[in-house]
């Protein structure tokens, strides 16, 4: 049997080990899990990042404007300093600016002119009846400045059952992706280190 | 009940129909098949985009769904782009395209090519609809792009036909908010089944011409390419699993009220 194979399904159960009750077993496996995480992130980020958008240009290529976009990334780790934390204040305030920038007409069109336009297309069928009704009903329940009394306190209760509806489909669809794990796991234990599924 | 028992419960209705086929019967969706004709009507040599914005963790469910579109792209001789926007979905993107890849005997570099990762998806998003060798100078193998034959010709989202985003969390919506809105790119999206709901909305708008949606999606897909993989195997175990699951919840209940 393949050594990777055997370590893997080791760590599995010693995960699954912890549904008798929390272990060394368990704790070993969780915490190599989060160390190899950050190492392999650390990794990435160095060989897709650091090298080839700061590293290479400035010592291979002599891209020396390379070296502003460097210091400001250095300003972000200097909130570990407190006598020098502002200076993260210059790369926060550029990054929240170019990204609300980026984001907000993005946003805007594909969120809201879009899934209004689409609503009103649909109209004219029975799904687009039932789209607005929820739409319409929903927002009424989340609208404070009405006592939710009459005919608004019935269509703001009609808005909950919508909402209702949506927490049932989420939640199912949740148990269903939870349940998809185990059996990822079980197909591997059972498949390929017990070879058990033909 | 102790919680032990439940769980071990749980773990038979798994494994049982794990080692026993029972071939419970599964009906393709209408979004997983709007995927598989968007796929379906391709012309041969078009370039589709798979974007694998998916953590480790999700693997389960990521791995048969990737897999079985992938299987339908190399079956139809498309051409396939890879990438990652999040770290972890790097080496596994990179395995599970060069795995399907030799099922199917394509070369990489004339077939397929995989890019590897970039953070900042906003700017990657952005950024590959101007140029997509300035995003990525190098595939995942440390070659430059002008390098590989499958790249000369693409330079940005003009020369691709479809993205498609195998993910686990909310990329998909910067897809659309930047690759769909700004650039109006065909986007197809396999997800893991959480994540499912959120997507609706933008499926119904046309911003999305596909869901699938985990194990069931990958399932349904499996069932359309006529090549049965780890989805369809796993739906049986799904379907018992979520038997037990309602009736634990009854017998729950039953035990309160009894209790009462």
């Amino acid at each position: 049997m393949h050594t990777g194979t055997l370590i893997a399904a080791f760590l599995t159960l010693c995960i699954f080990s912890f549904l008798y009750k929390d272990n060394p077993f368990y704790k070993f496996a969780e915490h190599l899990l989060v160390g190899v995480s950050v190492g392999y992130v650390l990794v990435i980020a160095l060989n897709t990042t650091l090298m080839p958008k700061l590293l290479n240009p400035v010592f291979k290529e002599g891209r020396f404007d390379y070296i502003i976009p460097g210091i400001l990334g250095l300003f972000m780790l200097l909130r570990f300093f407190p006598k020098y934390a502002w200076l993260s204040r210059i790369s926060i305030a550029l990054i929240i600016g170019a990204g609300a920038g980026v984001a907000i007409p993005a946003t805007l069109q594909a969120k809201i002119f879009a899934q209004m336009q689409a609503t009103m297309i649909n109209f004219a069928s029975v799904d687009g009846i039932i789209v607005f009704a929820g739409i319409a009903t929903t927002l009424a329940y989340f609208f404070f400045s009405k006592e939710h009394k009459g005919w608004f306190g019935t269509s703001a209760r009609v808005g909950t059952w919508f909402l209702m509806i949506f927490f049932g489909a989420t939640f199912g669809y949740t148990v269903m992706s939870r349940i998809s794990l185990l059996i990822g796991r079980m197909q591997f234990l059972l498949g390929d280190f017990l070879h058990v599924i033909k | 009940m102790s919680r032990q028992l439940i769980f071990i419960l749980i773990a038979l209705s798994v494994a049982i129909p794990l080692v026993i086929k029972l071939g419970l019967p599964n009906e393709v969706t209408s979004e997983v098949m709007a995927v598989y004709e968007e796929i379906d009507q391709l012309d041969s040599g078009s370039v589709v985009l798979v974007s694998f914005d998916h953590e480790a963790s999700s693997l389960p469910e990521i791995k048969p769904m990737a897999q079985a579109v992938l299987r339908h792209c190399f079956n139809r001789k498309l051409k396939v782009v890879g990438l990652a926007l999040l770290a972890e979905g790097t080496a596994i993107g990179e395995q599970i395209l060069r795995q399907t890849a030799d099922e199917y005997g394509v070369d990489y570099g004339e077939d397929y090519v995989f890019l590897g990762f970039r953070p900042q998806y906003q700017a990657a998003i952005l950024g590959m609809g101007e140029d997509i060798k300035r995003v990525f100078p190098e595939d995942y193998k440390n070659i430059p792009l002008t390098q590989i034959p499958i790249m000369r010709k693409i330079r940005n989202y003009e020369n691709i036909s479809l993205v498609i985003s195998v993910a686990d969390g909310d990329m998909p919506v910067w897809w659309v908010d930047y690759a769909v809105s700004r650039y109006h790119m065909k986007l197809a999206v396999a997800t893991t089944a959480v994540m499912a709901t959120s997507f609706y909305p933008f499926l119904s708008a046309g911003q999305m011409k596909g869901l699938l949606g985990g194990l069931k999606g990958a399932a349904e897909y499996e069932m359309l390419i006529k090549k049965p993989g780890m989805g369809q195997r796993g739906m049986d175990a799904q379907s018992v699993c979520h038997l037990m699951i309602i009736l634990l919840v009854i017998a729950g209940n039953v035990g309160y009220y009894l209790k009462k």
